[in-house]
């Protein structure tokens, strides 16, 4: 293409072109620029057009191709032919950086963006005076000049926060060093002086400010990798340069706004990343600055308002302290009970306060507030610093702390007492901060873990917790109802027995709650306490203490599932599912109770027409025939559907019911294993049909066993559900008579053998040797090692010397080693070849003293001893399996 | 201009191991590399390169010049005055002026070396050096030259190329010993200089003049700055790198060192540590040639002397070697180094106990034997005290000792680490500012959980993880922009956080649907071979 003004009017066209709404018009064009951007010239064209067309439009349009002609073609490929001719390169090169600069902003970042994937390709070496051109601009004193040159300096450094260590990246940023380093310090200086020049001209303030922005910015990707000498010789200048920026204030700089982040927040949250990076890497270099960075930005903590834009500031700022805090030689700036009580009072306790923020959150997005508050999402947070800094000061200074924090808590609870309707937010901060101060270490499974011991948790409890939950009206302070229930639930390791079981029929009122957060709270609360498991690891609440209270629960839960907002509530259907396990058959009476509000549940549900598969509308009205039920409305409650239909399949005696059987074929379809939270509960499922109706299946459904060994298939492939593939084939194995299943078996073997091939893991082989034991007991050792040796010859041997003999011992669960124990005495004792070939060197079993545990086996003969032992042993462990 | 040692930047080295685990161990020790490029200001820990004489002789009574006499005469001479003094055929006024001269370059503030260089000085002075029948202006010249060499590359260089080496190697045998102590001490700046310059001495024939200085049945009978001097150009005949000093020059300096390494006097320990740190910097050959001399047990009790200059270098001759084959490694152990470890790791300068975690991450790197004695001389605790409090560096450091540890250990002493309580302080340190180390960590979290796997508590580990706020940060990394540091952190996620799905594509069955069908996959292996 020739740079002919002819070129350039064509290229404009079909750039405006490619602005039309319609594709019709569109894409013809976009194919065109495609189909001649190999051509030499056209990057150039480009760059004609985005200086000097006479519509804008056009120049933004030709600046946002070039960039992602540059984006798509710039990088040489090895054995790939080079996309932009070398002389187009060099044209680019030498007018880009000038070009950029001269252009107006929104022009001026795509170019910027462009001389940054060149830079990434071409900086240093096939760039040499990239630096040098930049360099020269700061003295322009245009600062929108500068800007653009800042701005691209960082697009082309910030690699350095991230990148590893290397020679070659190290000479690159020594390089930059060099060239850059004095320059940027005195423009940092410049620009500096010039913002108290123009101290009072705002649109002035608001490009320097930019500047310093850039600057800091430019200062932490330089200073990331190591310190460099030039930085270390001019820490001074640095350093106190940004502990003035650190504590000024200009009026004109502050915004309006109360979300967005003003120049000076963005300033002043750089400022706190280059110290701390300066705290965490350079200590010993630092150590001198570091006391008065630690004042300036605790003052500045001080003196931040609670807007939401101060946010990623004060949360860096707090971050800072609490790392800084945590170290060794810098105790002695906290120790002294003062500056312990002024972070407390003024830097922790403000910042733990309930925002307007939360307040809407709390009300209008509880979604989003249950997401942070209960799952940990928060780790921006102010709160979430706060936290953490008390943490941090707690490493040295619990004692200290603890005691300062809890003449805050009382006197917050003291206000609350005052006057409850105005003040309750000085007890939801109480609450936060003993939570805060307490834990120590938190898991989902098990909420708080470990616990500061100098807070009493139980009285705390029991004088500030308990009394809010009893109040009767569940829906007044819902805040503090929700912070009340949440300490429950992540103390519940911490607090005794007696105390929980004293909060289940308070938790069990408050499902009724109209705030979504707190009838989801106690949902998720009761959840949990069903889980907590006592000293011998056995459920600590148990179904006989529940009672009392079943009917209420069972009311409540399925109440909560109409209150607005909740009819989908995912922790009200585990509370429900979590209650059906516990409970057992004692929730049969109280059934009927629940069944109306189900069935019209279920009626609203249909008529939405939800498009269900057809299985779980004949599962519901299988269940509601028999008079039970649970509402499905969207796929997170499928999981919990399949668990109840197995609780009640298996409280059946007798044979399956026929309509149980109509469901039977549905179960295997493919899209309900699709999704991981169906497959446990729906394994269970088929495994009780296949308790109670293997025969019906042989006789009435054996044409479904095919799918139903798919269904085997399609687990054992997974490594995460090989476990449960094992125990649907386990199943089959233990319940469907042997003749309906014989001519699937090979294949099943070879199923698992190429799993065994190809990808095993630990897991599977456990489950394996489970497996083949239970095979081995139900259809004897003959059998297992004649369906080995079909498969391949001399498989058995290779199966129990690779796999039998080095991994057996690793079979965890009483049940599965008492299998295995068995299985392999048969295999000994009841195996012919094993007598008299070969096999029988393979074999000694040590005497092993406890019964039921899986014997070591060792690579020597078996001699007549441990035969009689087996013999023994062999009996044992039979009776107690059967 | 000093040295630039650093530890860790074997990267590409590095990341092998974690492409091809199991590889022998010899790969994961990391050897001190020498940077080409280095950020930093030079270390003020390290042995001086070149030394410029500032002594002021006037008070030294010892002194063979009467300096007094000539004090007040070549105070403050101009460099011209110099010149015509040298260029006079008065010797008087030769001495004189290299006097002047002398003292000039020995002034505490910005010596004048270029003027008196460019001043076209050094030839003369060379030539003054072979005046054995003035000895006094022999110094003087001496010294002069010693200090020009003491500068800059350039300045040294001016000093070779008048061809002063060989000049001074013929003054180690001077009669004077302070004439012989300011060659040894020139020659010492010009070795100093660099690898072409040292090889340079050592080929004009400096070593066996050198030695027979310290020829005596006593070394205490040698003035204690005169032994001084010759261990520092000894030490200095021994360093640098690319290339290292030839091997024959080393066989034939080694049984001096070992001698010096007996001598009580401080400086000359150190420097000669600081020699056994420089020949011990290298390929597993060149340790041997060190270790075979039998010196790492005197080595390793100067390691536990509380003399930090003598500890500093000592500490960097037994860290390089454990950078060598388990068996030189063993040595180390075997000469009892462990013990002094306790208090090396928790050694009140930073750079201590960094050099010691340093050390340790080669013996963590070595055999089970070998870790296991780390575990028995009870230095894991050591270890996390260090991930747990210690500056970057040696956190650093500490870091990579851990991630060998987990790598080569048995399960017991993983299972020993994390009882240790290695999980929190190490999960700490993923907020390092420093994509390597994040890596390193991530990659101790999966051997450790691959220790878990086998002894089926890889539910606890998660457990632990979580509640020392770990799963949050490695969660968080999964943003990371280092694409290694997310792809570990996601694998990690992956693996033992979340239910994700890993599927055999040979088993997966097709399906239809209203069933999958159950069924061999087409490419099923002829023979089956676990």
């Amino acid at each position: 293409m020739e740079l002919s003004d002819a070129n350039l009017q064509t290229l404009t066209e079909y750039l405006k072109k490619t602005l039309d709404p319609d594709p019709a018009i569109r894409r013809p064009a976009e194919k065109f620029l495609e189909s001649v951007e190999g051509s030499q010239n056209y990057p150039l064209l480009l760059l004609t057009l985005l200086e000097k067309s006479q519509e804008n439009v056009i120049k933004v349009c030709a600046s946002v191709t070039f960039k992602n002609y540059i984006k798509r073609n710039w990088r040489i490929v090895e054995d790939e032919p080079n996309k932009i001719c070398e002389s187009d390169r060099i044209a680019i090169k030498a007018n880009i950086v000038p070009l950029m600069l001269s252009s107006p902003e929104q022009i001026q970042k795509q170019l910027s963006d462009a001389i940054s994937i060149i830079g990434r390709e071409d900086f240093p070496q096939k760039w040499p005076d990239l630096l040098t051109e930049m360099v020269n601009r700061f003295q322009s004193g245009d600062f929108h000049v500068i800007n653009g040159v800042l701005r691209t300096a960082h697009s082309l450094f910030k690699r350095y926060r991230h990148e590893f260590k290397s020679n070659e990246l190290w000479t690159e940023i020594k390089l930059v060093l060099d060239a850059f380093a004095l320059p940027l310090t005195n423009l940092f200086k410049a620009t500096i002086e010039l913002c108290s020049t123009h101290a009072n001209d705002a649109s002035a303030l608001k490009v320097l400010f930019s500047s310093l922005v850039l600057i800091a910015k430019l200062f932490y990707s330089l200073n990331f990798q190591d310190l460099p000498e030039f930085f270390e010789d001019n820490m001074e200048t640095w350093m106190t340069n940004f502990h003035t920026l650190l504590t000024l204030d200009n009026k004109l700089l502050q915004t309006d706004d109360e979300e967005e982040a003003g120049l000076l927040e963005l300033l002043k949250s750089q400022i706190c990343d280059n110290a701390a990076l300066y705290a965490q890497k350079y200590d010993e270099e630092f150590q001198p600055y570091l006391p008065r960075f630690v004042t300036a930005i605790w003052n500045l903590l001080v003196t931040t308002g609670q807007e939401v834009k101060y946010d990623l500031l004060v949360s860096n700022a707090i971050q800072f302290l609490a790392s800084v805090c945590e170290r060794p030689h810098y105790k002695h700036l906290f120790e002294d009970q003062n500056t312990l009580t002024s972070i407390c009072e003024k830097v922790i306790v403000p910042n733990m306060e309930f925002r307007a923020a939360d307040e809407e959150a709390f009300e209008d997005n509880s979604e989003e507030y249950i997401r942070r508050d209960l799952e940990g999402s928060d780790i921006d947070t102010r709160r979430r610093a706060a936290c953490d800094l008390v943490r941090g000061l707690c490493k040295f200074f619990e004692g200290p702390v603890t005691g300062i924090f809890s003449g805050y808590v009382n006197s917050m609870l003291q206000e609350y007492a005052k006057n409850p309707s105005v003040n309750w937010k000085h007890k939801d901060a109480a609450i936060y901060l003993v939570t805060s101060l307490a834990s120590k270490a938190q898991t989902q499974k098990h909420g708080i873990t470990k616990a500061n011991e100098l807070v009493n948790l139980t009285e705390f409890f029991v004088n500030h917790i308990l009394p809010d939950l009893k109040s009767p009206s569940v829906n007044e302070f819902p805040v503090l109802k929700a912070d009340g229930i949440k300490y429950i639930m992540i103390f519940r390791s911490q607090v005794p027995k007696e105390q929980l079981l004293l909060s289940i029929p308070l938790l069990i009122n408050h499902l009724q709650a109209e705030s979504i957060v707190v009838h989801t709270y106690a949902a998720h609360a009761l959840e949990r306490l069903f889980t907590v498991r006592g000293t011998n690891n056995t459920i600590l609440i148990t179904a006989a203490e529940m009672a009392p209270f079943v009917e209420v629960l069972l009311t409540n839960l399925f109440k909560a599932l109409t209150l607005p907002g909740s009819s989908e509530n995912e922790y009200i259907m585990k509370a429900i599912m979590r209650s059906f396990s516990l409970l057992q058959e004692s929730i049969i009476p109280y059934i009927p109770s629940v069944i109306t509000q189900l069935t019209q549940k279920l009626l609203a549900v249909s008529k939405k027409q939800y498009t269900f598969s057809k299985v779980l509308f004949v599962g519901i009205f299988l269940l509601i025939s028999y008079n039970c039920s649970v509402i499905i409305s969207f796929p997170e409650f499928i999981p919990y559907v399949f668990q109840v239909m197995s609780l009640l399949l298996e409280m059946h005696k007798n044979e399956i019911p026929s309509s149980y059987m109509a469901l039977f074929p549905h179960l295997l379809q493919p899209v309900l294993w699709e999704r991981t939270g169906n497959i446990p509960p729906l394994v269970r499922l088929l495994q009780a049909y296949l308790e109670r109706g293997a025969n019906t299946i042989a006789s009435a459904a054996a044409d479904k066993i095919p799918g139903l060994l798919g269904v085997f298939q399609k687990l054992i492939a997974s490594k995460a559900n090989d476990h449960q593939g094992f125990y649907l084939l386990n199943s089959i194995i233990e319940h469907m008579p042997p003749e309906s299943v014989d001519q699937y078996r090979k294949q099943i073997f070879i199923l698992l053998f190429q799993r065994l091939q190809n990808s095993k893991t630990t897991k599977f082989i456990k489950s394996f040797l489970v497996f083949i034991n239970l095979y081995c007991i139900k259809y004897g050792a003959l059998a297992l090692q004649e369906i080995f040796d079909s498969i391949q010859p001399k498989m058995f041997g290779m199966v129990l010397e690779k796999i039998i003999i080095p991994e057996i011992q690793k079979v965890s669960g009483q049940v599965e080693k008492k299998i295995c124990a068995v299985g392999i005495t048969k295999i000994l004792t009841e195996c012919p070849p094993m007598m008299d070939t070969e096999y029988t060197k393979l074999w000694y079993v040590e005497s092993s003293s406890s019964v039921g545990e899986v014997p070591s086996m060792l690579s020597t003969s078996l001699n007549a001893e441990a035969l009689q032992y087996l013999q023994g042993y062999l009996q044992a462990a039979s009776v107690t399996l059967l | 201009k000093m040295s630039t040692n650093e530890n860790a930047n074997a990267a590409a080295a590095r990341l092998n191991r974690f492409k091809n685990k199991g590889k022998d161990t010899t790969e994961m020790r990391r050897r001190r590399i020498e940077v080409n490029v280095e950020l930093r200001k030079a270390k003020k820990d390290d042995q001086m390169l070149k030394r410029r004489n500032v002594s002021t002789l006037p008070d030294d009574a010892t002194s063979p010049l009467q300096e007094n006499r000539n004090n007040q005469v070549t105070a403050h001479w101009s460099v011209e005055e110099i010149v015509k003094g040298v260029n006079s055929n008065n010797m008087e006024l030769q001495l004189q002026a290299t006097q002047a001269a002398r003292k000039l370059l020995s002034r505490e503030k910005q010596p004048p070396i270029d003027n008196i260089i460019q001043a076209g000085l050094i030839p003369k002075f060379v030539s003054f050096l072979g005046r054995a029948d003035c000895s006094p202006i022999q110094f003087e010249s001496a010294w002069a030259l010693t200090n020009i060499a003491s500068g800059t590359s350039e300045q040294t260089k001016a000093v070779v190329d008048g061809g002063a080496i060989p000049a001074f190697i013929s003054l180690l045998a001077s009669p004077h010993t302070h004439i012989s102590e300011q060659a040894v001490w020139a020659l010492g700046n010009i070795a100093g200089d660099g690898s072409m310059y040292r090889d340079l001495v050592i080929k004009f024939g400096a070593i066996e003049p050198l030695l027979t200085l310290l020829a005596v049945p006593d070394l205490s009978s040698l003035a204690s700055g005169y032994l001084r001097n010759v261990t520092w150009t000894l030490s200095n005949l021994c360093r640098n790198k690319n290339p290292a000093p030839p091997i024959e020059a080393i066989e034939q300096i080694l049984p001096t060192l070992v001698r010096l390494l007996h001598h009580d006097d401080r400086e000359v320990l150190a420097d000669t540590c600081w020699a056994i740190s420089y020949l011990t910097d290298g390929s597993n050959d060149r340790i041997e040639v060190v270790v075979k001399t039998g010196l790492v047990p005197q080595l390793v009790k100067l390691l536990g002397c509380s003399e930090l200059p003598i500890v500093t270098p000592s500490l960097r001759a037994i860290g390089n070697i454990v950078t060598g084959t388990d068996e030189q490694t063993q040595i180390v152990i075997d000469s009892g180094a462990l013990s002094v470890f306790p208090s090396l790791l928790s050694h009140h300068k930073n750079n201590i106990q960094k050099e010691a975690a340093w050390t340790m991450s080669n013996i963590t790197a070595g055999r089970q034997d070998q870790i296991q004695r780390v575990v028995d001389h009870g230095l894991v605790p050591y270890l996390i005290g260090i991930l747990r409090k210690g500056d970057f560096k040696s956190q650093k450091e500490a870091v990579w000792a851990v991630t060998n540890y987990t790598s080569g250990g048995t399960i017991d002493q993983v299972v020993y680490l994390v009882q240790a309580g290695v999980v929190e302080p190490l999960l700490n340190l993923l907020s390092a500012k420093d994509s390597k180390t994040v890596l390193v960590i991530l990659d101790a979290i999966s051997n450790i959980f691959l220790a878990a796997e086998k002894i089926n508590e890889t539910e606890k580990l998660c457990l632990m993880i979580e509640e020392c706020g770990g799963l949050d940060k490695i969660e968080a990394l999964q943003s990371h922009e280092n694409e290694q540091v997310y792809k570990a952190s996601s694998t990690l996620i992956e693996k033992y956080f979340s239910a994700e799905e890993e599927e055999d594509q040979n088993v997966v069955p097709e399906s239809t649907a209203a069933s999958y069908t159950f069924q061999i996959q087409g490419n099923t292996p002829n023979t089956f071979n676990f």
